[in-house]
């Protein structure tokens, strides 16, 4: 082990005198290869002096779709989630690689889809509807759930919040995100302890003792929002929501008046 | 008002908002400050003018901190937020509703959020937390809207203003003058929902005069929520603003025919001579403190003027106050060294100053 450390030391020495070399040829190109090798080697060094082998994380590109992977997370959360959430979810049990910023088209464009050829898809990942009926900010859920679970009453992100903590504790993998993820979770939850890492029973425990106070309100609430929805709309705004008002702009009007 | 128009001149008068009406606190004695809001004249622009733009624009990094912080205090249905409830006022666990006034259109915020407190304040419906609502706030004679980033919450009856900022607490201690720029914001949200309760036929002591101030603790993100007594900040706030509604004696106290205006040319840029509107804006008299530095647009302008004068103002408001009476530097010094003799009700004043004088030369020899 000492020959392969010496090794090391010669080879890092090697590669910072590169790199200064580089540096003052004002060859910045080499000097960025030279940085990367010896960053390499100087984990290595740290590797072997503190005997550790490196967790090497199995973070291939992966071949799933983004649209996949948060079908997946909304799947095992089972209730309209936040892109944030979604993501931390992907990420902790689904080996996911989505992040949040290839999430914010991704409504508009299953919006797009479903209304060029209705239902050509077996599901769509759609939005949650307000008592308005309009779309839910932020909001995603799959369209092949219930009418009345994608509704978003006043107890809804309440109830949501922690059906979700329930679904990730009740995970059978434990990994460290997910205990990160379910850690914060507890916090929030009154009983649930905050140890780290939480004890998955008493925080599926303390989310369903709180769960149980919301529950029965909070299912006549999204009944009557699911009612009014099924009435009222049509399929494409069912699953996208129905168009808020929103001010037209001045131009627009002017147009409408010479028509 | 007529008066008021003519000061601002052409431009279009400026919208105020939280920060700005806050500001109108922080330096109720200075009537060129009065004037120009009650104007709503843009300051900014006029400082800009003048050769003396003002520092602010609050930093990029800054706005993406707070939205950030913002965000996960409002995470799951402000799952942070209600633990902070819970333990600060004992929110009942039952206590969970949560709207979003920004479900509906933009404009229809404001109503929506009307209609919304209304139903709160007769105990229909469920609602405890409302996010992103929208008040309105007259001020001399403009309707300034606001847009609380934060959550009027309602419990027992009672309406607390919840204020997110993301400066930290380290180890139970903030930025005093961080706290105080964010009771005085939350003192004019405050005041809005107070208003607002009014017109709508509610007591308006409904709405609690603590608010809730949610920062960073220590150096993690973990959010931690206290409560500040806003008292003080809104009787200032209220002096304030019945002051703006009677401007009358500012303006009798301004020469005939003055006005602020830019007299911006064709293509929008101000074209008025420097010199002449400088003149114009140095007959409103200003009441130039360091804090200004942070709070109001025109500050490096009156600075350089109270630099001019050499004025003790520049020293901080406890040094002004404790010389009160003695308006310069110069004199200030004049009286110490004994130079100058001390004029009716000074004698005081200039007794402190030579005791003073005397101390410092004996250290210094």
């Amino acid at each position: 082990m000492s020959d392969r450390l010496d090794e090391l030391e010669r080879r890092i020495d090697e590669l910072r005198a590169g790199v200064r070399r580089a540096m003052r040829a004002r060859d910045g190109a080499a000097a960025r290869v030279l940085r990367a090798e010896l960053r390499t080697a100087e984990k290595a060094w740290d590797a072997l002096v503190s005997g550790e082998q490196p967790a090497e994380k199995a973070r291939g590109p992966r071949l799933v779709t983004v649209r996949e992977q948060v079908h997946q997370a909304l799947a095992l959360l089972g209730v309209p989630a936040q892109a944030r959430l979604v993501v931390a979810v992907s990420g902790a049990f689904l080996a996911g690689t989505i992040r949040s910023s290839q999430l914010t088209s991704l409504r508009r464009d299953e919006e797009r889809s479903f209304r060029s050829s209705p239902y050509g898809r077996p599901y769509y990942l759609c939005a949650a509807l307000t008592d308005r009926l309009s779309p839910a900010r932020g909001y995603l859920t799959v369209s092949t759930w219930p009418v009345e679970r994608r509704m978003v009453g006043p107890l809804s992100p309440r109830v949501d919040f922690l059906t979700c903590a329930v679904r990730i504790a009740e995970q059978p993998a434990r990994t460290p995100e997910g205990d990160r993820l379910l850690a914060r979770m507890a916090r929030n939850i009154p009983g649930a302890g905050d140890e780290v890492p939480p004890d998955p029973g008493r925080v599926a425990e303390a989310a369903r003792r709180e769960l149980a106070v919301h529950a029965e309100r909070d299912a006549a609430d999204r009944a009557e929002l699911a009612r009014r929805a099924v009435t009222q709309l049509d399929d494409a705004a069912r699953l996208f929501g129905a168009a808020t008002l929103t001010t037209v702009p001045r131009s627009l009007m002017a147009m409408g008046d010479a028509r | 008002m007529n008066r008021l128009d003519a000061l601002r001149g052409t431009t279009p008068p400026k919208p105020h908002d939280a920060r700005a009406i806050a500001a109108l606190a922080a330096n109720p004695g200075c009537a060129r400050r009065a004037l120009m809001d009650g104007a709503g004249i843009d300051k900014g622009a006029v400082a800009h003018h003048l050769g003396f733009p003002a520092p602010f624009g609050q930093s990029p990094f800054a706005i993406t901190r707070g939205n950030a912080f913002e965000a996960l205090v409002k995470a799951d249905g402000c799952a942070e937020l209600i633990r902070m409830l819970r333990e600060l006022l004992g929110l009942p666990i039952d206590e969970v509703a949560y709207h979003d006034v920004l479900n509906v259109g933009a404009h229809l915020r404001h109503a929506h959020t009307r209609t919304l407190i209304d139903r709160a304040a007769r105990g229909e419906g469920a609602g405890t937390l409302y996010d992103h609502p929208l008040f309105a706030l007259a001020i001399a004679g403009h309707t300034a809207y606001l847009e609380p980033d934060v959550v009027a919450f309602q419990l027992g009856g009672r309406f607390h203003i919840v204020e997110i900022k993301s400066f930290a607490v380290i180890d139970g201690q903030a930025d005093p003058a961080a706290v105080a720029a964010a009771a005085r914001q939350a003192a004019v949200y405050v005041l809005a929902l107070r208003t607002l309760l009014e017109e709508l036929g509610h007591d308006p002591l409904r709405v609690a005069h603590e608010v809730v101030l949610v920062c960073p603790e220590n150096f993690a993100n973990r959010p931690v929520a206290t409560l500040v007594d806003v008292r003080r900040q809104l009787a200032v706030l209220r002096r304030q603003l019945a002051r703006m509604t009677s401007l009358d004696r500012l303006l009798d106290a301004l020469p005939e025919g003055v006005t602020f205006d830019l007299a911006p040319g064709e293509d929008g840029r101000p074209a008025r001579p420097v010199a002449e509107l400088a003149d114009a804006v140095r007959t409103a008299e200003a009441r130039y403190a360091p804090d200004c530095l942070s709070t109001c647009d025109l500050c490096f302008f009156c600075r350089d003027e109270a630099r001019q004068e050499g004025a003790s103002d520049l020293l901080g408001r406890a040094v002004r106050d404790e010389l009160g009476g003695v308006a310069s530097v110069r004199e200030a010094l004049a009286l110490a060294d004994g130079s100058r003799a001390p004029a009716e009700g000074q004698e005081e004043i200039a007794r402190l100053l030579r005791g003073a004088e005397r101390l410092r030369r004996e250290c210094l020899a």
